[in-house]
């Protein structure tokens, strides 16, 4: 299965009240040409996707918020999934869109993904209590829809094929550089939640 | 660091409205995340790793809650990449809250290296800091840090030396 099908179902999942923040890799462009809205963090950070979302999800705890994260962003920071355990925001929803590849550099070796190295276990080695692999798109939808309302936190790896989607219309590529993308992120932030994160005049 | 000083600079967080405090616990500020972690006001996450740290605390941040990253000065290296790019690619702000081991009259021979490498990454990267060893600084130094990170979009730093922080015997 493929990166592209799996995040045409999650955008249909995703509301205008939830918060996504993606990883660095071809799930960037992919997510930006389904939902171009304000509600997603395009991350510019390899190991990132997680732990960010995890301080956004801590901050914010009525609120659903996605990761979506790759597997060489967990391995760079492995560590982050144990924080994610430990702390267990239940609004926090990790997927994990594994490929066994570092995609963007052409004929390089796997990722650990690729050998011996299960992501889905180590969720459960850190302590995520809802871990699991999806290896159809029919998994990835049923197990996406359960741990966005399970009210636990949970890691989905996604199985997928390489390859970025190629046929993203021009009006739907990502122009916006990571100053843009904070401030919309921080503004729509501002709207839903009704409060004042950079104000003009910054108060003790 | 002693719980009076602790204290000081809870009261200067709380100050700049600071409610989430991120830590990699080292024995120079020990107090400090024990102080963090033991008020009913503070979120306390502690992490792994600085550059792991670094992220959280930015995530918090942008989702609206004013946050600083407690560490050991030997973890602005380790978390320097995050900080490259949450600083100069986003203009996120991480309010970094560091001992400083390395000062001269460093007792450790292993702690020497951290006192080399501290103001030379903060100078790379941008970073205003202000390095405080007295009491009456604390406040001012830790609420100022935090309102110059939201104003300005970048991190800044305070660094605490003797007499605020000290070994344990």
């Amino acid at each position: 299965m493929k990166r592209y099908e799996l995040l045409k179902e999650l955008a249909g999942m995703v509301t205008k009240d939830d918060l996504v923040v993606t990883s660095i890799g071809g799930v960037k462009p992919e997510w930006y040409s389904l939902m171009p809205g304000n509600g997603t963090m395009f991350a510019d950070l390899l190991g990132c996707a997680s732990p960010f979302a995890l301080g956004v999800a801590l901050t914010l705890p009525h609120r659903r918020v996605l990761a979506l994260d790759t597997d060489g962003g967990v391995l760079f920071n492995l560590g982050a999934l144990c924080t994610v355990g430990k702390e267990a925001p239940p609004n926090l929803t990790i997927i994990v869109f594994d490929n066994e590849q570092y995609e963007s550099v052409v004929g390089a070796p796997s990722t650990h993904t690729g050998g011996k190295t299960d992501i889905q276990r180590l969720a459960e080695g850190a302590g995520i209590g809802c871990a699991a692999t999806a290896r159809s798109i029919e998994g990835f939808v049923q197990n996406t829809a359960t741990m966005l309302s399970d009210q636990q936190v949970g890691l989905l790896v996604a199985k997928i094929e390489p390859g970025v989607f190629k046929e993203i219309p021009p009006e739907r590529y990502k122009e916006s550089d990571g100053i843009e993308d904070k401030y919309r992120f921080m503004r729509h932030i501002e709207q839903l939640e009704k409060i004042t994160i950079r104000p003009r005049y910054v108060r003790e | 660091m002693e719980p009076r000083y602790a204290s000081l600079v809870i009261e200067g967080l709380k100050g700049a409205r600071v409610r989430f405090v991120v830590g990699l616990p080292d024995t120079l500020l020990a107090g400090l995340y024990a102080a963090a972690d033991d008020d009913p006001d503070i979120k306390y996450v502690s992490v792994t790793n600085e550059g792991e740290g670094a992220s959280i605390a930015a995530g918090a941040w942008i989702a609206g809650g004013r946050s600083v990253l407690v560490m050991e000065n030997s973890g602005l290296r380790a978390a320097c990449e995050a900080l490259a790019r949450l600083g100069l690619v986003n203009g996120i702000p991480v309010t970094m809250l560091m001992g400083y081991r390395g000062d001269l009259g460093e007792p450790y021979h292993w702690g020497v290296n951290h006192g080399i490498t501290m103001e030379p990454l903060l100078k790379a990267l941008r970073v205003p800091y202000w390095i405080v060893d007295r009491d009456e600084q604390i406040i001012p130094a830790v609420t100022r840090a935090v309102i110059h990170g939201v104003s300005s979009l970048y991190h800044t730093a305070v660094i605490f030396r003797t007499p605020l922080v000290n070994e344990r015997k």
